[in-house]
């Protein structure tokens, strides 16, 4: 990366108190509220669970963790970083920095869960697959290749399918663990990253949607299909990389229909129609359940933390409170 | 490798499509069964070790050391093999997939490789309560009876221990006191390993412990204070779990007017330094009146030394009532003493809970004043429904007991208030729930900490509990919280306590003795009565009333009460405390119940636990027909549930785990006047507070149920 970072040549003090678009607002303080860090979760909870996985099964947890670790980390210093520059409200901007950093946060809780599970030897073994696999490699260049260009809207488009898509082949296998009563702290700590995805996809979309609607009816037509054209490349290359990481253990076929059902949530996230029929959407109800990014997961003190935890508002109490 | 279906859908996706909707908008219930139904097939049948008679069974158990041979020593072979007729000529069935999953992956007893079954669910019934039994076949029959029929479940050690020849302890709860000194600091890390080995989770008092910056040996500016114990036991309980059936678990309890006080609450900051940071410990605090009065009056509350305390009154900080000495501590100059705001110090609380969860409340002089026993409660357990007096140990210096003081432990078990109705004989269910329940006491002997065992020898205590109370309700078409909901929990807890009381009266006269202190109990003195005999107790609404006359349950009247207070003060009552109400999480499942007395938490409830992963459970008695009768408790709202909870307090001796839930757009005031509600219904504990955050409109997961308000 030799060029430079385009940066905003010019800035006003945010005012909170002057607000144009009220959804920056609301997804500023879901995300705030949402904020979590890997040391919450008790991930040493798993290491008897992950001494159960055969070695095929724990090779293949790695690979998906590094891949992620790669996409968190260009969602971070890149990707989230780049639309900074065209957003269209300063509180848009505020929440795009707040999405960079929690892509970190992302990114560095992968490691947590390594250093946790793993020997350093088995993880760096991981991380050179990653660096290896061409697929994977193929579709970090693919998005980057994106961020470095030149249209605002095309960044956005590429970001939404990163949030929304390209995340989920590797999202589907601690589900799957989940659901198998296996590594469920790791588990925890993924729906808790899924919970933040699943805002950032839906707000980068929600601002690709305000952005298209000053566009010509000539480019959106161009965009629509751009995006498109995007979401096909990136998906026989996901479908390769699915192959490469699920054909041992005979879960690529499911992993599939788990992709076409988010490549239909993310061009729903940016406005258009589903492109994948239902009849291949019908992902394991198992996995999809175990998707629920919400907040009503019951456990007891026996368990782990669970995936729900949010910052509560504080307000003092007032004399008529305590009149008793 | 992965598991993959034979035919169609395998159980786990036939289970999680209760959390589908039908393209009709139905809940997909038929699912859920479907989903037991082919985990027999499919699993639980193909992994059972096939005997051709009990005989061989039994024989091959006892001789591989599966079975404890003095369990079965006690009985005759033919009636072993009659109650196993009887047993399984009941024909019991696994409702819900979570039930029979639950049981097979926990409580089943399973060949040491961990691969094949050796128990279905009608032997575990069985080997349990000829286990309780201790040789008496009536009660035997009468356990089985009981229990297959899901009237009485008892706790998850009993149920999955009794019987065993590997196995942990049968008993629930233990809970410690630690005394202000390095011996006793050290027995209770000590005690808090071997009761986690034991099974069940461990709660301790850390009241008594110098605040840091205290002095030793009269140096000033030496004590750390109580952070680093903390430290210490969340390692130990960490480390020690219950042959990896059960991870430990533990609690610790502080004064709200310890010094450490904030300190202690901000372990469970989400963002406090690792050395101090505390994870999977619990805790609790104990607030007494004085405290919600300073607040109330917006003033300052004092944080006393415990150091100090304890050498001006001569007794540890715990045993003293604050509210009672608050003024004559604050003008004694002997005592070090800061200050911090009431207020803000319910608001940080309320802060913590939403954050957390995290602490519990014990209302110190709500509890003390219902307590019938002579002494003083000043800290709870592990689920805050354990509620009674100790006293403290004194140590050599070789670490032996100089003095040994009694510490508490408690064996619970639930009744299911539906089944218990629809079994017409509540006496006789209350009955044999009791002596299931005295018998873990008396078999119970905890050597490797001696003041447990010495507390359980003279206390006897135990704790009964009920479950099932939403199921009830929502089958009967009543709303939670109704006029006729609380009623009934009101006339129900009172009728149970009328047995419950007239069975460990019965026991007492058998064994010819009652708990120790019993001369010095209200039981004794007769004034416990007093608002039984002075009172009239009936149901409130026609409802209520019909639904006893239809069980053909009565109701007791004054005239009963004045006749059981004559057998009591003549023969006392076998079990110092007689009730307390669990949380009831697994065994709720396995008995097809909805937790405790507490509303519904999700029409369709995802449960994670380490064993099970994620897995979907139906409301019990909840169908597409009378799902208004089964609204969760964030839409009940937390006043109907301190309400329900506050009629069945006044019958109960122990606690009640009360957890409060709130919607993501409460605020830390909202959760402070729930608490301030709490403690004017004269509520004893409050459990954790439970906050739900729903999906961001437009990224939930779609036709999903538990997605839905």
């Amino acid at each position: 990366m030799t060029e430079k970072l385009t940066l905003v040549s010019h800035v006003d003090a945010i005012n909170w108190n002057r607000i144009q678009d009220d959804k920056d607002v609301e997804v500023w303080n879901r995300l705030t509220s949402n904020f979590w860090l890997p040391e919450k979760v008790p991930i040493s909870g798993d290491i008897q669970s992950w001494n159960t996985l055969t070695p095929e099964e724990q090779t293949l947890t790695m690979r998906v963790f590094t891949g992620l670790t790669l996409l968190d980390t260009i969602q971070g210093t890149v990707g989230a970083v780049s639309l900074i520059p065209d957003a269209l409200t300063p509180h848009e901007e505020a929440v795009y920095t707040n999405i960079a950093f929690m892509e970190s946060v992302h990114a560095k809780s992968y490691s947590s869960i390594f250093s946790t599970l793993c020997s350093t030897k088995e993880i760096d073994e991981a991380f050179r697959w990653s660096t290896e696999n061409q697929n994977l490699q193929r579709k970090a260049q693919i998005v980057l290749d994106y961020y470095h260009g030149d249209d605002p809207l095309k960044r956005k488009v590429a970001s939404t399918l990163l949030e929304s898509f390209l995340f989920y082949s590797g999202f589907y296998l601690p589900m799957h663990w989940s659901s198998r009563a296996k590594l469920t702290n790791t588990a925890d700590m993924i729906r808790l990253i899924i919970r933040d995805e699943a805002v950032h996809g839906y707000y980068i979309g929600y601002k690709y949607q305000k952005g298209l609607e000053k566009e010509t009816p000539e480019r959106r037509e161009e965009l629509k299909e751009y995006t498109f054209n995007l979401l096909y490349d990136l998906y026989e290359n996901e479908v390769q990389y699915t192959h490469d990481l699920y054909d041992g253990v005979g879960l690529a076929e499911d992993v599939k229909k788990f992709l076409h059902y988010n490549a239909n949530k993310a061009l729903m996230n940016l406005g258009y129609e589903a492109l994948f029929p239902s009849t291949v959407t019908d992902v394991s109800p198992a996995i999809l359940s175990a998707l629920s990014p919400n907040a009503d997961e019951n456990h007891d003190f026996f368990s782990g933390s669970g995936s729900s935890y949010v910052i509560g508002k504080h307000e003092e109490t007032t004399d008529d409170d305590w009149d008793f | 490798m992965i598991e993959k279906p034979r035919t169609g859908m395998d159980y786990h996706s036939l289970n999680a499509m209760l959390n589908l909707y039908d393209t009709e908008g139905n809940i997909q219930f038929d699912k859920d069964r479907e989903a037991a139904r082919e985990y027999f097939l499919q699993h639980v049948n193909q992994n059972t070790v096939f005997f051709h008679s009990l005989k061989e069974r039994l024989d091959y158990l006892v001789e591989k050391n599966y079975y404890e041979p003095e369990v079965l020593a006690q009985y005759d072979f033919a009636f072993i093999q009659q109650l196993h007729d009887r047993a399984y000529g009941k024909k019991f069935r696994f409702p819900t997939f979570l039930g029979a999953f639950k049981y097979y992956t926990s409580y089943t007893l399973k060949t040491f490789d961990g691969q094949r079954y050796l128990e279905r669910y009608e032997d575990r019934v069985v080997m349990v309560s000829l286990a309780l039994a201790a040789g008496d076949e009536e009660l035997a029959t009468s356990l089985v009876d009981e229990i297959i029929a899901g009237r009485f479940q008892p706790a998850t050690p009993t149920f999955l221990n009794a019987g065993k020849a590997q196995r942990g302890e049968f008993v629930s709860c233990f809970l410690l006191r630690i005394e202000d000194n390095m011996e006793s600091i050290g027995r209770s890390i000590n005690s808090a390993l071997q009761l986690s080995k034991r099974g069940g989770g461990v709660a301790l008092s850390l009241s008594n412990i110098r605040e840091s910056g205290a002095p030793i040996k009269h140096i000033e500016n030496q004590s750390s204070g109580i952070i680093p114990v903390m430290k210490l036991l969340e390692d130990s309980f960490t480390y020690a779990n219950q042959l990896g059936a059960r991870q430990g678990a533990g609690a610790v309890y502080l004064s709200a007017h310890h010094p450490d006080i904030m300190k202690f609450m901000d372990t469970k900051r989400e963002n406090a330094d690792e050395k101090i940071r505390i994870k999977t410990l619990s805790l609790g605090i104990v607030v007494p009146d004085i405290t919600f009065d300073l607040a109330r009056k917006n003033e300052e509350m004092y944080l006393f030394s415990p150091y100090d305390v304890e050498r001006v009154y001569g007794v540890p900080f715990g045993d003293i009532s604050i509210t009672e000495k608050y003024y004559e501590m604050v003008d004694d100059s002997r005592i070090r003493k800061t200050k911090i705001s009431a207020r803000s110090f319910f608001q940080t609380v309320a802060e913590l809970q939403f954050e957390s969860g995290y602490p519990y409340i014990v209302f110190e002089d709500t509890v003390n004043r219902a307590n019938p026993v002579k002494g003083r409660i000043n800290m709870s357990n592990l689920c805050s429904e354990i509620l009674q007096v100790n006293t403290p140990s004194v140590f050599n210096d070789d670490l032996t007991y100089e003095e040994t003081g009694k510490d508490i432990s408690c064996n619970l078990g639930s009744m299911n208030i539906a089944l218990a109705m629809d079994g017409g004989d509540l006496s006789k269910t209350v009955e044999i729930a009791v002596r299931g329940l005295t018998a873990v006491s008396t078999q119970s002997s905890i050597d490797s900490v001696p003041s447990i065992k010495y507390g359980n020898d003279r206390a006897h205590a135990i704790g009964l509990g009920q479950m099932n109370l939403h199921g009830y309700l929502g089958r009967e078409r009543i709303h939670y919280g109704s006029e006729e909901g609380i009623d009934f929990t009101n006339i129900y807890f009172y009728t149970v306590l009328f047995h419950a009381i007239a069975a460990s009266n019965r026991i007492a006269k058998e064994q010819g003795t009652a708990f120790e202190g019993f001369e010095d109990s209200k039981y004794a003195s007769g004034e416990f009565f007093d608002k039984y005999t002075d009172q009239e107790w009936v149901p409130a609404t026609s409802r209520v009333e019909q639904l006893f006359a239809d069980a053909g349950i009565t109701i007791p009247t004054q005239e009963d009460w004045r006749e059981l207070k004559a057998e009591v003060q003549k023969h006392g009552i076998f079990n110092q405390n007689l009730q307390a109400v669990p949380p009831t999480g697994s065994i709720s499942y396995i008995n097809n119940s909805t937790s405790s007395i507490h509303p519904i938490a999700s029409k369709i409830e995802i449960r994670k636990e380490g064993k099970l992963g994620r897995v979907y459970y139906p409301a019990p008695f909840m169908d597409n027909d009378n799902l208004e009768y089964f609204k969760d408790a964030y839409e009940i709202g937390p006043e109907k549930v301190i309400d329900t909870y506050a009629a069945a307090t006044q019958h109960v001796d122990q606690g009640l785990s009360l957890t409060l839930f709130f919607p993501d757009t409460a605020t830390t005031r909202d959760i402070n006047k729930a608490q301030i509600y709490a403690w004017r219904k004269g509520i004893k504990t409050i459990y954790y507070i439970r906050i739900r955050q729903l999906a961001l409109e437009g990224t939930e997961v779609d036709g999903c149920v538990s997605c839905m308000l």
